[in-house]
């Protein structure tokens, strides 16, 4: 039972971190058509912000969680503006600035925090218990605040003048531009978006596991499966995507040996793509 | 053959105005690569320590990988599992002379044959995919193959890696130095004649357009399964020459950074010419290495390469004498302009 619910919530956890990182990459792939590999070194930057704010500043974890998103969307304005937006259109552009990005983050953090490894200290402390089922506060914290994330975003996407622009840059960004769309603030604002998320996530996932300076690279292969198999345009479908491999990655490790889990888990993405070219929820080749 | 050069690096023929056929133009380039060559056989005489021989053999196998990863780019696909493809190459190398005792020199060219026959095999279902698909599906599949090696620990070495692999020369660096030269020198020669052969140019034909090369009746499947199969082959050798150089390997060689530092090395040069990765690898190892006495700090050294390179150079270094020269003219025009008025 002890097991059962620790399970479920790893999934729930899991999947909810995964949904929003490849949230926030996907709004910037799907209207500028940039493939942000820097995404997970913000990510892996963020925890460590999150982690100086409360640590050295002495904040109180949920000020420091503010401020990192404040912090990260404004680098995402910077990076929309002098690292991505000179290089639309121009693929191979756009991944060596990925690259400049992830080298800069990671050496920085590398030289500053070492290879040692930290912890967020938890954002609520104590034991939920309810009959033989006992869950920390933190993990039940740690996905609420992404259950939130979550539906404020659809509410974003769906309900917002902004979010409206924002899909319709997505479709075509010529004639979105044609409609008065101003596309670079748009763009800014989904790039600010997706940082913040990255931020947020890596904060929690701080608190949750533990930080290291290369935990990014990891991070941004799940992304980029999950919002590969989505199916590019898919907006929806990272979020069965990004369940099922959260649930995948929970459950897998606990069948069979670390890596045996992962070359299948990693075979499986390969032959699923080997199958329907387009992703699972995509609709163009 | 030049056309498609021109074509490629999406310029206009205009320099083709240059291209008178002078004798001192007809030997110029033969004359430029003998003298290279020669360079390259004299320079260990001329280097005084080991640790600068290491750095240059470590830049020959990444030649012939970058070069090799060329081939494929050529079809107009970006392969992400290069660097998987070299580890393929390693340990197969390794783990036949360690575990069936054959001697390294026969041990690597059947595992860039093998490494070869991999690719091809993966190629025919990975002909259904383009562009980002195939670049995401490759990718997913060079962790898949660092995943098997974790998984065959016991074959392997897994997460602590595979030691005890038999070395080429025992001793000195100069015997791998001229090894790896001709390896390299004879890929280089090899991958350009296979460039600008018909199956090259083919190839290029199918990066502009997939449906016109298919009308004109150029298989598309086969031609891109045989240029994965040519860059695996080399590729295979290069990690093949790395194992028994090396002698110790971790998966870290061959991890998703590695791959993407090998396509770095083809964009920083220009994916338009055939020097690209050349320079590109030349250039991204040997000056970091110049810096290396920041230690810690000397990956922002080839961040701000790349940097450079991203925002002045839009063809990569093989375009940097074109600006410059672009950058003379107009200049020069400003100057008759002032003149004359």
């Amino acid at each position: 039972m002890e097991q059962v619910a620790a399970t479920i919530t790893n999934v729930l956890i899991l999947s909810s971190i995964y949904i929003l990182l490849a949230l926030g990459f996907a709004f910037l792939f799907n209207m500028l058509g940039i493939l942000n590999l820097a995404h997970g070194s913000i990510y892996m930057v963020g925890g460590y912000i999150g982690l100086a704010l409360i640590r050295g500043l002495g904040f109180n974890p949920w000020v420091a969680l503010l401020l990192t998103t404040l912090i990260f969307g404004a680098f995402g304005v910077f990076l929309e503006k002098f690292c991505f937006r000179p290089f639309v259109g121009d693929f191979n552009r756009t991944v060596m600035i990925c690259v400049v990005i992830i080298i800069i983050l990671q050496t920085a953090v590398n030289i500053i925090a070492g290879t040692q490894v930290y912890s967020l200290p938890p954002f609520v402390e104590g034991v939920f218990r309810m009959g033989p089922v006992s869950v920390s506060y933190e993990r039940i914290v740690t996905f609420s605040i992404g259950a939130v994330l979550l539906g404020v975003i659809i509410w974003f996407v769906n309900m917002t003048k902004w979010g409206h622009q924002m899909q319709a840059i997505s479709q075509d960004i010529e004639a979105a531009a044609l409609q008065g769309i101003n596309v670079n603030r748009i763009s800014a604002l989904a790039c600010a978006m997706g940082s913040g998320l990255a931020a947020i996530a890596g904060c929690l996932i701080g608190a949750y596991l533990n930080l290291g300076p290369f935990m990014g690279d990891f991070m941004l292969v799940k992304i980029l499966i999950v919002v590969i198999l989505a199916g590019v345009g898919s907006i929806s479908g990272i979020f069965f995507t990004g369940f099922a491999l959260g649930a995948l990655d929970a459950v897998l490790p606990m069948l069979l040996k670390g890596a045996v889990s992962e070359a299948i888990a990693f075979l499986t993405v390969v032959f699923i793509l080997l199958i329907r070219p387009q992703g699972l929820f995509g609709h163009e080749a | 053959m030049r056309d498609w050069e021109n074509m490629n690096s999406h310029q206009p023929a205009t320099s083709a105005l240059l291209e008178f056929d002078s004798p001192t133009r007809k030997y110029a380039k033969p004359a430029i690569y003998a003298a290279l060559i020669a360079l390259f056989a004299l320079l260990p005489a001329v280097l005084s320590s080991v640790y600068m021989l290491h750095i240059l053999i470590l830049i020959f196998i990444y030649v012939i990988a970058t070069v090799s990863l060329r081939a494929i780019t050529i079809s107009g696909q970006f392969p992400l599992a290069h660097a998987a493809f070299m580890g393929i190459g390693a340990y197969l190398s390794g783990m036949a002379s360690k575990w069936l005792g054959w001697s390294p020199w026969l041990t690597m060219p059947c595992a860039a044959l093998v490494t070869s026959g991999i690719g091809m095999l993966l190629g025919f279902p990975f002909a259904r995919l383009r562009a980002l698909y195939y670049a995401m599906g490759t990718l997913f599949f060079g962790i898949g193959v660092l995943q098997i090696i974790y998984a065959l620990g016991r074959l392997t070495g897994g997460y602590s890696g595979l030691v005890g692999i038999k070395p080429l020369f025992f001793g000195s660096k100069l015997p791998y130095y001229y090894l790896f030269l001709g390896l390299t020198i004879g890929s280089i020669i090899a991958l350009y004649r296979f460039e600008f052969s018909r199956i090259g140019t083919n190839l290029k034909a199918i990066s502009q357009s997939h449906l016109v090369a298919a009308s004109v009746g150029i298989n598309e499947a086969w031609y891109r399964i045989l240029s994965v199969g040519v860059g695996c082959f080399f590729v295979g050798l290069a990690g093949a020459g790395y194992a028994h150089y090396n002698v110790v390997l971790s998966t870290s060689s061959f991890n998703f950074m590695a791959t993407l530092w090998l396509v770095m090395y083809v964009l920083i040069g220009g994916i338009g010419h055939f020097a690209g990765p050349i320079i590109g690898t030349f250039i991204l190892i040997l000056i970091p290495e110049y810096f290396r006495d920041l230690k810690m700090y000397s990956p922002f050294i080839s961040a701000a390469i790349l940097g450079i390179v991203v925002y002045l150079m839009p063809e990569g270094l093989v375009g940097l004498p074109k600006i410059i020269r672009s950058w003379f003219t107009q200049h020069l025009k400003d100057k008759r302009a002032v003149h004359a008025s």
